[in-house]
């Protein structure tokens, strides 16, 4: 009896501590039901290949929220990235006789740089003059949205970059198509900087208490300057791979994705208050969304309803992470 | 009107706060209800709130006996309490904020020029001019405690309770307040005047009513007594333990401190501090003691001065070079300062040291963490459930203990303790004390800063007296006795024979 009531406990706990996989498994074995097609090899690599630009960037956004803070600049820097590495492509050929090639690498690199630049701007004005991310990073929003509509003029850039640019959107690398490829690494890089480094183990420092973190002698600046960055990094790599699909850049590119790119993270189980969060977990998030997304179109849901189960979801996975650890509190 | 309180006990889980108190008083006068930390002030306080009930033992209130389930009772009687905390919304106006909850109506609008016109009335009463219009966030701090108090009196209160209404002013709007409270006294009520200042209730209160630990000592009318009598009722036949005879300081210096100055908290300070001490800073609230700590770990900015540790002088003052020279500061505010409550014990003991525990200079070493947190929680006696629970579920002293633990993994040179046993329990607090007297026989130098007196004279080596941001003298604790180094930091005098003098081996 009293092994029994133990073992009851212990699986309870072992249920809540676990119930995004597990919601996830028992929708995967709906959906594998309900549309055959669904649990197929490429049907997978498809999933992965359509989540992996959003993807990439909740990495990078579950770092920023654990540190406490948020960035809602993510889909105009992937606006940014394309036409920063499209213009390139388009105008310096011509203008210095140099190869397309060197002209796209060069236009990829200034996108990088600038997005560097850009997490360097967020982290130095949150910190400094204490101004609230979702102002800093609302504004650069707007801004780079303007400014990537300067560049591109307010029309696509297309046609202009080279083919094997196209590849890094729709390659493949024996049968896994390279944007599932790049999916992975920045996950495995992401994973080994938040639980084996230095700066990761900073980041949750900072964001369970920025005060305490700074006094036992940790750069807050660095700290956020590096979440920013990493999340513009890999704002402009999903930029990249999403221009690359389409082989062409536009100001309006990325609009909206930090919608489903902070839901991704929350579902993961990371807490927008900072602090708590896994890598893993955003992961988790990221094969969620994806997976619904997925479904939904197999199942032949309207794109409106996709959009109402959702929100639902998100709620209700931030109601669930608010009352878990009162339910668990309850069982043990 | 008279409140009485007869054989008062408050028992708490463990401890017995209030031990059959008993006094009467009578309106028309200001009563100084005084006591050192934990002597039950604050129960008191509550009770008479109607926060808590007593445990046995009655309030009466002109004979009739008073039974509080909720402060809305006690409120409802008449008894209104103002406390530290200031609870005025600094966006609204002071008519809004006095009217909160009950702003005059017009049908089922707000009649603002009713409530301005009002206001205006309550205020003029009171004697002050504070326009009913201005915000909250305008007017200075006395103001502020000027308007709570009038929305505190415009319930027309049998009783006014004002816990510590100057521990948040300046020097200067000290006297408005208190010559403020005095004219209360005319509108024939009750007013209990809670505060462990000297020269105040000198100024303000008829009487004092002393409690030392929950015991109720006396009452005595002000003009009776003078400072020492009241001392010693606060602290009475103090029986200090002593730090073990082998902690004493080195010959050399390990940091001097010049001319140190930050604006408007202290001023010029200049002290040595030598290796294996251990040094007490003493200071009323607000005297600048935590100031200078924080400002010499570089946790905040200062105007002047130098620091030099080990004849190097610290050219940049943040937390990360003051800890690769060797210092480690526990703040004042344990829970938001000290640890980070939401990780575990293993984290927060490794957080000072996140620079030293790598492979290489960006990989983290689990293993060296691992041993640290093992380590710290085996040498400083940490009671905990295991390494990865959280911090927010161990108790004050444990938690204490992990903030220290923390520092002591950068095996620091010199050790600044901002109130350490604040809050946390007598056993842990001697713990704490022979962690500092430990440290001292390594080398350690510890620099202490504590509210409680007691505490510095039985730990310290010598004790720096700070008085309004000035440094007043040293004194020595061997030759010190409570009350006169009470009177030391009320006054900032200090006669000559308690003065610290340098042994000469």
């Amino acid at each position: 009896m009293r092994i029994n009531e133990f073992h009851g406990r212990a699986v309870k706990i072992f249920i809540l501590d676990h119930i995004i996989a597990i919601v996830l498994i028992l929708l995967i074995l709906f959906l594998s039901f309900a549309a055959p097609s669904f649990l197929t090899v490429t049907n997978w690599l498809n999933i992965l290949k359509a989540i992996s630009m959003k993807g990439v960037i909740a990495f990078g956004m579950t770092m920023v929220i654990i540190a406490g803070q948020i960035d809602l600049s993510i889909g105009s820097v992937v606006a940014i990235a394309g036409v920063i590495a499209a213009f390139a492509c388009e105008n310096l050929p011509g203008m210095s006789g140099m190869s397309l090639t060197a002209a796209a690498i060069i236009g990829m690199l200034t996108a990088v740089i600038f997005s560097g630049g850009l997490g360097a701007f967020h982290g130095f004005f949150q910190v400094r003059c204490g101004m609230p991310a979702f102002i800093i990073t609302l504004a650069a929003q707007l801004f780079l949205y303007g400014l990537a509509g300067i560049i591109c003029g307010g029309f696509p850039i297309a046609g202009k970059m080279p083919d094997w640019f196209n590849h890094i959107g729709v390659g493949r690398v024996g049968n896994i198509p390279i944007p599932a490829i790049i999916l992975v690494i920045i996950f495995l890089v992401s994973f080994f900087v938040m639980g084996y480094t230095r700066i990761g183990r900073a980041v949750y420092a900072v964001g369970g208490n920025a005060e305490a973190a700074r006094l036992a002698g940790i750069n807050v600046m660095t700290t956020e300057i590096f979440c920013f960055a990493a999340t513009a990094v890999f704002a402009t790599i999903g930029g990249f791979i999403n221009s690359a699909q389409v082989l062409q850049a536009t100001f309006n590119f990325g609009r909206g994705w930090e919608t489903d790119v902070i839901s991704a993270v929350v579902i993961g189980g990371t807490s927008m208050t900072g602090g708590v969060g896994r890598i893993s977990g955003t992961m988790l998030g990221i094969i969620f969304i994806g997976v619904i997304a997925n479904g939904m179109t197999l199942l032949d849901v309207s794109v409106y309803m996709q959009y109402v189960i959702r929100a639902t979801l998100l709620f209700c996975a931030v109601l669930l992470s608010i009352f878990l650890p009162k339910l668990k509190q309850k069982i043990s | 009107m008279k409140l009485a309180a007869r054989d008062i006990i408050k028992d708490y889980p463990g401890c017995r706060a209030l031990d059959k108190v008993s006094f009467e008083m009578e309106s028309g006068k200001v009563y100084a209800l005084i006591g050192k930390n934990g002597s039950g002030k604050s129960t008191l306080v509550k009770l008479f709130a109607g926060v808590i009930q007593p445990t046995d033992g009655e309030l009466l209130m002109d004979g009739e006996k008073l039974h509080f389930k909720t402060p809305k009772e006690a409120h409802d009687k008449g008894i209104v309490t103002v406390y530290q905390e200031m609870s005025l919304i600094p966006g609204l106006t002071v008519a809004e904020n006095i009217f909160l909850n009950r702003m005059p109506k017009k049908g089922r609008m707000i009649d603002w020029k009713t409530a301005y016109r009002k206001a205006d009335g309550l205020l003029k009463t009171m004697g002050v001019s504070i326009d009913p219009r201005a915000l909250i966030k305008d007017l200075s701090m006395w103001q502020k405690q000027i308007v709570e108090i009038t929305r505190a009196m415009s319930f027309s209160p049998e009783i006014l309770m004002l816990d510590e209404p100057t521990s948040a002013l300046a020097q200067h709007e000290v006297q408005n307040l208190l010559s403020f409270v005095r004219k209360l006294k005319e509108q024939d009520i009750i007013v209990i005047y809670i505060t462990h200042k000297l020269q105040e209730l000198k100024q303000v209160a008829d009487e004092i009513v002393v409690l030392r630990d929950g015991e109720f000592i006396g009452q005595r009318p002000v003009g009776d007594i003078d400072n020492r009598e009241i001392v010693h009722m606060m602290f009475g036949e103090v029986s200090l333990r002593h730090r073990p005879e082998d902690v004493v300081p080195g010959r050399d210096i390990v940091m001097s401190v010049r001319g140190l100055t930050q604006k408007r908290t202290f001023q010029n300070i200049t002290f040595d501090l030598y290796r294996g001490e251990v040094l007490g800073i003493a200071g009323m609230l607000g005297s600048g003691r935590t100031e200078l700590l924080r400002a010499i770990f570089g946790a905040d900015k200062f105007q002047e001065g130098t620091v030099e540790i080990e004849g190097k002088r610290i050219e940049k003052f943040d937390p990360i070079h003051l800890i690769d020279a060797g210092v480690g500061l526990t703040p004042e505010e344990r829970k938001t300062q000290g640890v980070i409550l939401m990780h575990s014990v293993k984290d927060n003991l490794n957080y000072a040291s996140i620079r030293a525990n790598t492979i290489g200079k960006y990989i983290e070493d689990k293993k060296k963490r691992t041993e640290n947190a093992k380590k710290q929680v085996r040498d400083l006696q940490i009671r905990i459930p295991d390494m990865d629970s959280p911090c927010s579920t161990l108790s004050g002293g444990n938690q204490q203990k992990v903030v220290v633990g923390n520092w002591l993994s950068i095996n620091p040179r010199i050790m600044l303790y901002d109130e350490p046993s604040r809050g946390i329990d007598v056993n842990a607090k001697q713990q704490i004390f022979e962690i500092m007297w430990k440290g001292s026989k390594e080398g350690i130098s510890t620099i202490f800063v504590s509210t409680e007196l007691e505490e510095l004279l039985e730990v310290c080596n010598r004790i720096l007296i700070m008085c309004h941001g000035k440094l007043a003298g040293e004194v020595d604790p061997d030759k010190c006795p409570i009350d006169e180094l009470y009177a030391c930091c009320m006054s900032g005098e200090i006669p000559p024979e308690i003065v610290y003098r340098r042994k000469e081996a």
